[in-house]
């Protein structure tokens, strides 16, 4: 094997080496001055194509179960598709869809907090997050478990009164193992964008099922239950003690506090690309696997299945991720049955079946 | 939270379901599915001595 060496002017070589293979290969450089990319920019363009945010609903534009709720005071709070308020104690909050955003970006809305009742003085287990829970069967790629486990890189847009230190998680279920790092609000009142990029988890490996392989979260008050530790900047086993900073704010002291977030887009590598603005019909199909809210117009109608008993068959817009509870029902109905991905089954016992209304929740 | 359930009688089988059980404080048909979260709480629940109502 052939090679021709180049050696600068004051250090450094290159060498250009022929293949190991018969034949002759041609190598053509452009003909003007340019410079070759990296592997690094090469795999930014790459993946800067496609589908690469693994957030769905990252601009906060689907919102199916409406568009503000009041009085939040715990866990398992959805209102903006895929986006879940967890915690305890964190006083009482108002959630709504906002149409506050960074200028020029190209969003239409944000998700935001706004504090209504106060706790300054949280114990040791209170505390609050925003989370998104992204399925294991997407988060192959990321090769976690191996050698090759890929970078992670997280942006997304934040406006606060709130200045100080917040901290970003990801927190791998399956272990569960987490990585978590300090991010600072700077200045009051003002649309700034964060970037967090962290290693891949090279030892826990992300099952490859329908279930919770990572979380996303960010840290928005935090006992000491949460904080008592070292924060783990690292990827090891999820110690509760260290997830959120000891500096993190209490954006629960005072009811004058309030966050907005929106433009959140996590993708592989070590670089953010510009914010993927995908497609209404789009992204309300991915939520639709995790949620769906039927409208109610025009109600859905049984038949005569056998005497006495009437059916109705319901199928889900899309497949869902599991089979989803069913509930927020209005109509004439006596059970809702054979619940499964892709359908169920409206059945009573008299005739007029139908349903005006029905949520079907299959969310992480 | 601790929610209370119920069985329900399946109206295409005339037995109590093995598939779904009926959450009261929100009238939600949670199915038998390891999956989904509902159905987690509801077995946290009864291992936490949640009561489960008979169907009727």
């Amino acid at each position: 094997m052939a090679s021709i060496k180049l050696r600068g002017d004051t250090s450094g070589e290159l060498v250009i080496e022929a293949p190991a293979v018969a034949g002759t290969n041609t190598l053509t450089l452009p003909a003007s001055t340019s410079t070759l990319a990296t592997t690094a920019q090469t795999e930014a363009i790459y993946n800067s194509l496609g589908v690469r945010n693994l957030i769905i609903n990252g601009d906060m534009k689907i919102a199916q179960r409406g568009t503000s709720t009041t009085g939040i005071t715990g866990s398992g709070i959805y209102l903006i598709d895929r986006f879940n308020i967890s915690g305890n104690g964190y006083g009482t909050f108002t959630m709504s869809q906002d149409t506050d955003v960074p200028s020029g970006q190209g969003f239409s809305n944000s998700l935001k907090l706004d504090c209504t009742t106060a706790n300054a003085s949280l114990s040791a287990s209170n505390h609050m997050v925003i989370v998104q829970r992204i399925e294991g069967q997407n988060l192959q790629h990321l090769k976690f478990g191996t050698s090759s486990a890929e970078k992670l890189t997280v942006s997304f847009w934040v406006k606060s009164n709130k200045t100080g230190t917040y901290t970003n998680e990801f927190y791998a279920t399956d272990g569960p193992r987490h990585i978590n790092k300090e991010f600072t609000i700077n200045s009051a009142d003002t649309w700034e964008k964060k970037i967090i990029i962290v290693d891949g988890d090279t030892s826990g490996v992300i099952n490859n099922d329908n279930g919770s392989g990572l979380e996303w979260l960010i840290w928005l008050a935090a006992g000491t239950d949460f904080t008592s530790g070292t924060l783990q900047t690292s990827w090891d086993t999820a110690n509760n003690t260290d997830r959120a900073s000891s500096s993190n704010v209490n954006l629960a002291d005072s009811t004058s506090n309030y966050i907005n977030i929106t433009g959140v887009q996590l993708e592989v590598g070590d670089t953010a690309t510009p914010f993927e603005h995908r497609p209404y019909d789009m992204e309300l199909q991915r939520c639709w696997r995790y949620f769906y809210k039927y409208p109610g117009n025009p109600n859905i109608h049984g038949c005569l299945y056998s005497s006495g008993k009437y059916i109705g068959h319901i199928w889900f817009p899309t497949t869902m991720r599991t089979a989803p509870t069913v509930s927020n029902l209005t109509g004439n109905y006596n059970t809702i049955e054979n619940i499964g991905v892709s359908q169920m089954y409206l059945m009573r016992l008299a005739d007029n079946s139908y349903l005006s209304t029905y949520s079907a929740d299959a969310e992480l | 939270m601790i929610y209370t359930y119920k069985k329900i009688i399946s109206v295409m089988t005339d037995e109590v379901s093995t598939t779904s059980i009926k959450r009261l404080e929100d009238g939600a048909f949670i199915p038998f599915d390891l999956a989904n979260t509902d159905y987690q709480k509801y077995l946290e629940d009864v291992a936490n001595g949640a009561i489960v109502e008979e169907a009727e």
